[in-house]
């Protein structure tokens, strides 16, 4: 590869994962431990929140749940036309989760816990999960028969064209993840190239930028996410948009109340 | 340096990583949606339930606020009808009352007038025959020392008298009869 010789010589690390085999199979040792980390402070801030809980006087954790609980309810709610028992907790987990994995790459621990959604094997995970509930979703609600036919429709000859954007789906959702994550930590690594006496302003600026990154990155995959299953029980063809519109008035009314 | 060979060094080709790190999710969303969102959902109805329960109490304060204020001016516009009625009810028996106490004044005067008028028409006819018995002795009593003879001769005496007497009364009529044209006036 052109890059290695330069990268080499600049000591950037990219896509390069501290490595183990087990049963013939290769694992990114960084990536687990830091998923695992990344894992067990999502359940310690439930769990934290779980031990306070209450309906009269909420802590400042339980707001924040509240509040996320709450977006993520409405939007389901507006999307699907009603609470999705499945969906809502997946948006939840999806949002809180990749978050607080984003920004792992704030802390600077020199490559001891990369964020976990810097690689693709996250990402992937993440997106095979959701696309897998989506269809699954999409057959119960449709049925076998609508299923199959929502990817002849407007027209049989836009099959090709259907089968690709199922398909282009969880790649996008993954790899835009991936991407920003990624880039970020690139992004870092550059700047740690600079003298140290001009290190530090474009790294505070940066890491704040990456903050707000990680933050919007969150957001779009669990919204999308949310906007995937609402796909799925409508379809986004003109059959399904005129379903859209039956559906419509529930959940404004819903919201008017 | 970990060691990489060319083949996995392509980032976006994923490697068994993978398998865990669908596990690992799978764990967070079950512990999520099993331990930390109902209480979530439960405390968020709860409150929701309090707020409108709240709102709920607050309409109907304001409801029983609203028929205090409309029977406290139902009755204070009964209490001014009340009020007007009884003034009118005052004015009419103040006038009645007017009315019968000037009744009585008048009939009250009208009765001390006549039993005056009466009283004094008795006087002058007690005078009158006072004055016949008593005036007829003396002017012939005085008559008789002046002229020097005696009047004794009752012929004489009474023919004078008479003629005196009436004269006086030919005088006290006139007397009489202006006084009740004045009095009439």
């Amino acid at each position: 590869m052109i890059g290695d010789s330069l990268l080499a010589e600049a000591e950037i690390e990219i896509g390069e994962h501290k490595t183990f085999t087990f049963l013939n199979m290769t694992f990114n040792a960084d990536t687990i431990w830091s998923t695992v980390i990344a894992g067990l402070v999502v359940i310690g801030l439930g769990f934290w929140m779980r031990s306070k809980v209450s309906s009269t006087n909420p802590s400042k954790i339980q707001l924040m749940w509240e509040a996320l609980v709450d977006w993520v309810t409405v939007q389901v709610e507006s999307n699907l036309g009603r609470v999705h028992p499945f969906v809502v907790p997946l948006a939840i987990a999806l949002f809180v989760f990749i978050l607080v994995a984003n920004w792992f790459e704030l802390i600077p621990s020199q490559h001891l816990l990369p964020s976990p959604t810097a690689d693709v094997n996250l990402t992937y995970a993440l997106a095979l999960l959701v696309i897998v509930g989506v269809h699954i979703f999409s057959v119960r609600e449709r049925g076998l028969k609508g299923y199959v036919k929502h990817y002849f429709q407007p027209h049989p000859a836009m099959f090709p064209l259907n089968l690709i954007e199922e398909l282009v789906k969880p790649i996008t959702l993954a790899l835009r993840l991936f991407g920003n994550i990624f880039a970020g930590g690139i992004m870092l690594a550059i700047i740690g190239l600079l003298p140290i006496w001009a290190l530090w302003f474009p790294n505070v600026i940066w890491k704040l930028f990456d903050m707000f990154i990680g933050l919007i990155q969150a957001f779009i995959f669990a919204l999308l996410t949310i906007v995937y299953f609402g796909m799925a029980s409508a379809g986004h063809s003109a059959a399904g948009d005129e379903h859209e519109r039956a559906a419509d008035p529930q959940p404004e009314l819903s919201e008017a109340h | 340096m970990p060691t990489t060979n060319l083949a996995e060094s392509n980032f976006l080709v994923p490697n068994a990583t993978f398998f865990v790190e669908l596990f690992a999710f799978a764990l967070v969303l079950l512990v999520l949606a099993r331990y930390v969102i109902p209480p979530i959902n439960k405390a968020l109805t709860e409150r929701q339930e309090g707020i409108r329960r709240q709102f709920e109490e607050l309409e109907a304060a304001k409801a029983d606020a609203e028929a205090a204020e409309n029977q406290y001016r139902s009755q204070l516009v009964e209490a001014r009808h009340e009020a007007a009625r009884i003034r009118e009810e005052a004015r009419e028996q103040g006038a009645q009352i007017v009315v019968e106490m000037r009744e009585q004044a008048q009939a009250e005067a009208s009765r001390i007038t006549a039993a005056a008028s009466a009283q004094m028409d008795a006087e002058r006819q007690q005078v009158l025959a006072q004055l016949k018995s008593e005036v007829g002795t003396l002017a012939t009593d005085l008559a008789g020392r002046i002229v020097g003879e005696s009047l004794e001769d009752e012929a004489r005496k009474r023919r004078t008298v008479d003629r005196f007497i009436a004269e006086l009364d030919g005088h006290s009529v006139e007397v009489e009869q202006s006084g009740t044209s004045m009095r009439q006036r």
